[in-house]
């Protein structure tokens, strides 16, 4: 009877384990795990001095006051400027461009070249991409032969040399690797937005700079925000064009050494303690953003996710 | 977009075109330099600056292949070998989580999204420490593998997958599948996987790139020679002695390092600007 | 060929919803049930039990004389067509029908021949080539047809397979259906909310609400007994009249006195009604203006005031109140009545339904 003769019956939730079990046994072991050692030696006095081993011994928080009183903040606020310097013509050109790509009432010739060519750079291996600029920009490379020749400076300018040359040359090949990206991200998002919003708006009596900024900015806020918080959270992760354009060096004086950079000395040199604490406030600052990039995907509240839902149920019928 | 059929004055159109022929500029006249210098020989690079390029492209090529210390071909082979498995392991596995968490229910099934969501866009760089040491204890130091394993959990290919799944894999096709006798790998490889391909290829070639340009963590991993892939080989140009490097060999590595990707990105480059966005963030 | 048998089966999804909280039905084998009702009812979650896209949380299921609730759908000999028709976009038609049967390792070349057959008998044979993409929703319905045909399965499913086509093409392939099952001499089973498919092609119909099967008999019994308000108003269209009537003792027998209208009906049933209200319902091809239909009835005569008419072409649709319940009659487009008018129209006292006003189930027909 009823309920007398429990049956197994057909069931497939085990199989959604098995599917995703390679990713994360795989994150366990590759992320999880070491992230684990990391945060673990951080609480340790543990280095490499000559040809000895100092430690692991416990040290509670010494690394982190030590780190304190290092360049660590001074490497943060590097990383920090060098992120700024890129990433505000970063933003504005691809507000800027997205804005113009997606104007009807623009007939611009060669779009399609245009968007290839300004995505280009993002595909560029970084450490290539800073060698040529650091080959360009030496003291007697092309750059300078070119300006002395079309008689603009009669001697070299030191480009790697000077901080805003040396700092510059980095927010340069940053903004010229992602501003096509970004400029894409915001099209698509400005393309998204209901086309009723921008009649109405017209009809409302709106000119087109009062469209931009009242009817497409605050619709594309959550790309904006995302954009936003994604280029943060690359920008902490500089290394490579810094790294190779001064050979680990950051020079002039250290002044485009990022955080990265100095995470990597420390791995370079096997100091595990503080290297290990440097990456466990880099985990926070990341950890706090990542949280922003997830509502930035999911929206404040539950209503837009059921409307995705809704709308991808919708599109299944 | 807006229907208009009133178009914008001439002047501002003309100053458009403008602006992005100048910044279409900036992109491409470091390449065209690249691209110029490597057909010079090392004096014609010090003399000066040139438009117009020169006769030693094959010279330098070869120059560039016969330097012991900096090993191309092994590099490129290396290159190769971590990129494709990369591009297969990632795309291949994040179409499996997401075909995991899309079509089948189970208890751990939202947490299990959120915490993919959360770890989207978390760097590897701050686990690098463990990592590094975890690889020396599997005795992988100065081998391939940590280099692609890792990218079996790839969130953010998986997060495309996932979006690209839920808009184009209605359950009915799983289910006549089934009814149709698939067994659920068989269902996965046999009808998941070729609706997938578009989503596929644009992952596949965007993890290839990233694996390719990668040069961090195979910086702290490999030391071999041997071993070493091309990011590698161009950081130890830049710590040799500078001055006195033959340019010409300088522009070449350069140019065998960025000139590939250039290629492949210009034959498939509306996919691949398509694609930045296809799946991904859409509001 | 076989029957399927539910045995008490209870379905409770993992949220602690249930949708069917004990259901008994048997299908007899090669008949064609419908299942049929409003959205949410259960009946799509009855048919995807018996293709096992849906676990069982209770009870037992028989397909023949197996037990099947912990049997994978491919191991159940079932074919289903699905509303969306779930044809695999990379593959071409031939590709589709031969999917299944290739994946049972059948010979090739009995693939072909059966792949051949199914197309010539839904007309496909110019098309085997295409992929899905490059079809008419027509066409694609057809193909979902023929891969399930040419698995010769015991039991042929159709979870509302009309739905996405247009009504001149749906009632074409109403028709095209029900040939082909005539022709398979199989168990169908075929799920629908939209009762005229039911009608039309169901040896049996299965009406269902809440997960419970309201009443399970052939289209005839149901348009003529049904069991419950809820069967009566769902099938048959324009929908049976409901109006609120009261009970009253006359003589030998009783009377139903529904607004203006007397009914008088003989059946003791009535007795413990005196006195409360019921339920009268009539369909609205019984409620009659003609002459001689208004005299026989008697004191059974409704007074209407016309809200809206509608022109059909043989027949005009009225649409009036009485006591606040929308009414429908339908008569011959002869009688010229328009909005506006006042009429009286007889109730065919022998084809009334009275039903319980608590349990709504019927009383007397």
């Amino acid at each position: 009877m009823k309920g007398s003769t429990k049956r197994k019956s057909v069931s497939y939730a085990k199989w959604g384990y098995i599917f995703i079990l390679p990713f994360f046994a795989a994150f366990l072991i590759f992320q999880m795990i070491p992230l684990a050692s990391t945060i673990y030696y951080s609480f340790f006095e543990y280095y490499r001095s000559g040809l000895n081993i100092i430690g692991p011994n416990f040290v509670g928080l010494e690394n982190y006051k030590a780190l304190l009183g290092s360049d660590f903040t001074k490497y943060m606020g590097n990383t920090l400027i060098l992120w700024i310097i890129g990433f505000l013509p970063q933003i504005f050109f691809s507000l800027l461009l997205a804005a113009w790509f997606t104007d009807l009432r623009l007939k611009i010739r060669g779009k399609q070249f245009f968007k290839v060519v300004i995505y280009m750079p993002n595909l560029i291996m970084a450490s290539a991409f800073s060698m040529l600029f650091f080959a360009l920009f030496s003291d007697n490379g092309p750059v300078n032969a070119f300006l002395i020749s079309a008689g603009l400076i009669d001697k070299p300018f030191r480009f790697l040399s000077t901080v805003v040359g040396a700092r510059g040359l980095v927010g340069l090949m940053n903004f010229l690797m992602w501003f096509g990206n970004t400029t894409i991200l915001l099209m698509a998002a400005i393309m998204g937005i209901n086309p009723a919003l921008f009649e109405a708006a017209e009809l409302d009596g709106c000119n087109h700079t009062q469209i931009f900024f009242k009817i497409t900015l605050p619709n594309i806020r959550p790309i904006l925000v995302y954009v936003l918080i994604t280029s943060m959270i690359g920008g902490l992760q500089m290394f490579d064009v810094p790294q190779i354009l001064t050979n680990g060096k950051g020079t002039p004086n250290r002044t485009v050494t990022t955080i990265i950079m100095f995470l990597n000395n420390h791995l370079y040199s096997k100091n595990y303690g503080m290297a290990g604490s440097i990456s466990v406030i880099l985990f926070i600052i990341c950890a706090v953003l990542c949280i922003g990039v997830y509502f930035s995907l999911n929206g404040d509240d539950s209503k837009p996710k059921k409307k995705k839902k809704k709308a991808a149920r919708a599109a299944k019928a | 977009m807006r229907q208009k059929n009133e178009n914008a004055h001439p002047i501002f159109t003309l100053f458009v075109h403008l602006v992005l022929i100048f910044l279409a500029f900036l992109c491409l006249f470091f390449f065209y330099i690249l691209l110029i210098n490597s057909t010079r020989n090392h004096f014609d690079i010090q003399k000066g600056f040139s438009f117009l390029p020169g006769t030693s492209f094959v010279s330098n090529f070869k120059k560039v292949m016969a330097d012991a210390n900096i090993p191309v071909l092994s590099g490129i082979k290396n290159s190769l070998i971590v990129s494709s498995a990369s591009a297969i392991l990632a795309t291949y596995f994040s179409a499996l989580t997401a075909y995991g968490l899309y079509a089948y229910d189970f208890k751990l099934k939202k947490p299990a999204f959120v915490f993919i969501m959360l770890i989207l866009a978390m760097p590897t760089q701050v686990s690098a420490l463990g990592f590094v040491r975890l690889v020396d204890r599997m005795h992988m130091m100065n081998t391939l593998w940590p280099l692609f394993l890792p990218s079996i959990a790839a969130p953010a290919v998986f997060y495309f997958m996932y979006s690209y799944i839920q808009s184009s894999l209605p359950m009915e096709l799983v289910e006549a599948a089934r009814m149709d006798g698939c067994g659920e790998f068989m269902t996965f490889n046999r009808i998941v996987l070729p609706i997938m391909k578009p989503a596929m290829a644009v992952q596949a070639i965007f993890s290839f790139v990233g694996a390719w340009n990668n040069y961090f963590i195979p910086a702290l991993v490999i030391s071999d020679n041997n071993k070493k892939t091309l990011p590698i080989l161009i950081a130890a140009l830049r710590s040799a002695d500078f001055l006195k490097f033959d340019m010409g060999k300088v522009y070449m590595l350069i140019t065998i390092a960025i000139i590939p990707i250039i290629i492949v990105y210009l034959l498939l480059s509306r996919y691949i600007v398509d694609g930045v966005t296809l799946g991904g963030v859409k509001e | 060929m076989a029957g399927i048998r539910f045995e008490h089966v209870e379905k409770t999804y993992d949220n602690g919803v249930t949708v069917i909280p004990d259901l008994n039905l048997e299908i007899k084998d090669k008949e064609f049930v419908v299942l049929v009702g409003p959205s949410g009812c259960g009946k799509s979650t009855t048919l995807r039990m018996i293709a096992g896209l849906e676990s069982i949380s209770d009870g037992e299921l028989y397909i023949g004389d197996r037990v099947v609730n912990d049997v994978a759908p491919k191991n159940r000999d079932i074919a289903m067509v699905f509303q969306s028709y779930a044809l695999y976009p990379h593959m071409t038609v031939y590709k589709n029908m031969a999917f299944a049967l290739e994946l049972r390792k059948t010979p090739k070349d009995v693939i072909d021949k059966k792949v051949r057959e199914a197309a010539k008998i839904l007309e496909l044979e110019p098309y085997l080539d295409r992929k899905p993409k490059a079809l008419s929703g027509g066409q694609r319905q057809r193909v979902a047809l023929g891969r399930a045909m040419v698995r010769d399965p015991q039991v042929f499913l159709l979870d509302e397979p009309l739905s996405n086509l247009d009504a001149k093409l749906r009632t074409e392939m109403r028709s095209q259906i029900s040939s082909l099952h005539q022709r398979l001499q199989t168990t169908f089973v075929y799920v629908t909310h939209d009762q005229t498919e039911a009608m039309t092609m169901g040896d049996r119909i299965c009406v269902m609400k809440d997960g419970i099967i309201q009443q399970f008999d052939t289209p005839q019994e149901l348009y003529n007994n049904p069991a419950n308000m809820f069967v009566a108003g769902f099938i048959g269209s324009p929908q049976m009249n409901f109006m609120s009537a009261k009970v009253e003792k006359a003589g030998s027998g009783y009377l139903l006195i529904a607004d203006t209208a007397k009914v008088p009906v003989s059946d003791e049933k009535f007795a413990s009604y005196v006195g409360k209200e019921v339920v009268l319902g009539v369909r609205p091809e019984d409620l009659h203006i003609e002459e001689n239909a208004l005299a026989k009835a008697g004191d059974a005569v409704l007074n209407a005031h016309i809200d809206l008419d509608e022109m059909m072409g043989s027949e005009i649709y009225l649409y009036f109140n009485i006591q606040g319940s929308k009414m429908i009659a339908r008569i011959p487009s002869k009688y010229q009545v328009r909005l506006g008018d006042d009429v009286k129209l007889a109730i065919d006292t022998d084809k009334i339904h009275v039903f319980d006003k608590d349990t709504e189930e019927i009383i007397y027909q």
